[in-house]
């Protein structure tokens, strides 16, 4: 005998998976409610905006942190994955580098902390800076870029490649005006969203970029160190006393915010993209 | 007149009277270690229409791809013998494949326009190939698109969507592209097998009226297109080039038991 018939069984696999659903957006809803209810009330203007004690030097330091990160690793990256997606034989050598990709991506963050600081830091004389910084950063969203590019690359279909070489295109031209065109969309998003996980990092650029100061809040070269959300948010959590626990929470709102706007252009982008290539 | 290839005269292979400007000779071609191609020889009449009929897999569109080396672009592939364009073998290392290809084109079982304008789509050939001046494209695109019978279905909507034309009116708008690069060769590889039987028509027809001035070798499933269209066919069966003759005698009179089983609908 069947405990369910199949009509039943239908109506719990849905309530299973409506659950399963459900329970994956909550807590990002909670987060952000808690984050609102608790920092929403410190959040002004005055804090926002203020450059002593305010979180824009802080909000500068990151969007530059994060600008720097994407010239040096978006060309780098894109271009690696345009070489093993198009170019690259299927060799020992490419196999070693997609490895080497794969294993990149699941190196934690404090490591790339870490070597940024011997590397970048101390034996490249670049100093604790915003250079140094995105340098790290760019290490860390290499491999990132490198294989969302590449699925971007990959969704190109052949026959669009084949129909650009048999009208006598060469390699380049076809990856030029027929590949690239076509992936951009996927490529841009991946892209903004590496960046934006980039941006609420906060173990590689403790020792490569970040400080706490009210004395020099802005960077005037590529060789200081800059004031960045996520280390503003651990030294009032944990070093500085009598912040305002509301001034805190508007802190982490921020930040959280600044990632989700990140992640939002990278949806707008993707769907003008799409729609442009549509006509 | 008919000439029995002096050497091997038991596979009913024929040498197409009048011009020849492109043939193989004992031509294979392996996916690593699978041969899909085997010692193929023949030699395609100029401004005519070869068909090449088979089952699935049995190497017509592998050997179709020889001839423009497309088959370059899959890893793995390997070719052994001779193509011969114009007496000149173009898998020789001297070979340019980027001019090759612009004298054998090539048109695709699916249709494949670029996601660009229609206008677009039909000038991006010869600006590859360095035409910049814009009434020289207007030309071209105006009359790539007239030799492909799809221009006054398109004129009012050049610069609008390629891939919001319906799939017949894609293929014919992928054959005028070939057009656009003047080829000397046109492959076609199935060209109507996604399309409806209104749609072929069309492209059969097409097909007729280029003859007067390209060479088409077209790779088919369907017999009756075959008869239809083309004055030579050779029947392909395991990679092997069984029987090459007139399009008529291979359906009214073949000399091979498994092509008069073919043809009749035996099997594939």
């Amino acid at each position: 005998m069947k405990l369910l018939n199949p009509q039943q069984t239908e109506k719990l696999a849905f309530a299973v998976l409506w659950l399963a659903a459900a329970l994956a957006v909550l807590p990002i809803l909670a987060i952000i409610a808690v984050m609102v209810y608790r920092g929403g009330s410190g959040l002004s203007g005055s804090l926002l905006f203020r450059v002593e004690a305010g979180l824009l030097p802080a909000i500068v330091g990151t969007l530059l942190l994060v600008g720097l990160t994407a010239l040096f690793a978006a060309p780098l990256g894109i271009a690696a994955a345009i070489y093993l997606r198009e170019y690259a034989r299927n060799g020992p050598l490419v196999r070693l580098i997609r490895l080497a990709v794969v294993n990149l991506a699941g190196v934690p963050s404090v490591v790339y902390g870490l070597f940024g600081l011997a590397l970048f830091v101390t034996l490249l004389h670049f100093g604790r800076s915003l250079l140094a910084g995105a340098c790290t950063l760019s290490l860390l969203v290499l491999p990132l870029i490198i294989s969302t590019s590449e699925e971007a690359l990959r969704q190109v279909p052949r026959g669009l490649r084949e129909a650009s070489l048999a009208l006598g295109a060469t390699k380049w031209q076809t990856v030029r005006r027929v590949v690239l065109p076509n992936a951009l969309p996927g490529i841009i998003t991946g892209l903004i969203l590496s960046i934006s996980r980039a941006a609420g990092e906060t173990a590689p650029i403790l020792f490569t970029a970040a400080f706490f100061s009210l004395t020099h809040p802005f960077p005037k070269s590529v060789f200081d160190p800059i004031l960045v959300l996520p280390y503003q948010l651990f030294v009032m959590a944990t070093e500085v006393p009598n912040v305002p626990s509301a001034t805190k929470w508007a802190t982490a709102l921020v930040l959280v915010l600044v990632v989700l706007g990140l992640n939002l252009l990278a949806i707008i982008l993707r769907t003008r993209l799409r729609g442009l290539q549509r006509w | 007149m008919v000439i029995l290839l002096a050497t091997d005269e038991a596979k009913n292979i024929i040498r197409p009277e009048g011009e020849i400007r492109l043939e193989t000779i004992d031509l294979d071609m392996f996916y690593d270690d699978f041969q899909a191609v085997k010692q193929i020889s023949i030699a395609i009449p100029s401004r005519r229409i070869t068909a090449l009929i088979g089952p699935s897999g049995c190497g017509k569109s592998s050997f179709l791809r020889c001839l423009n080396r497309m088959n370059d672009v899959i890893e793995g592939t390997r070719v052994q013998g001779k193509v011969l364009l114009d007496g000149e073998d173009i898998y020789s290392p001297d070979t340019d494949v980027v001019q090759l290809r612009r004298r054998v084109g090539m048109v695709f079982q699916t249709p494949n326009p670029f996601p660009m304008s229609i206008y677009d789509n039909i000038a991006y050939g010869p600006r590859l190939h360095g035409v910049r001046d814009r009434t020289q494209l207007d030309e071209i695109v105006e009359k790539s698109l007239r030799s492909a019978a799809i221009w006054d279905e398109v004129k009012d909507k050049l610069h609008q969507s390629a891939t919001d034309l319906s799939g017949g009116q894609q293929q014919r708008l992928c054959i005028a592209r070939v057009l656009a690069v003047e080829p000397e060769i046109v492959l076609m590889d199935e060209p109507c097998s996604a399309l409806d039987p209104t749609a072929t028509f069309r492209i059969e027809e097409l097909m007729t009226e280029l003859m007067e001035n390209y060479t088409i070798i077209i790779v088919t499933h369907n017999m009756y297109q075959a008869s239809r269209v083309s004055q030579y066919t050779g029947f392909f069966l395991m990679g092997e080039l069984i029987e090459y003759d007139h399009t008529v005698r291979i359906f009214e009179n073949p000399q091979d038991q498994r092509t008069d089983d073919y043809v009749r609908g035996r099997f594939g």
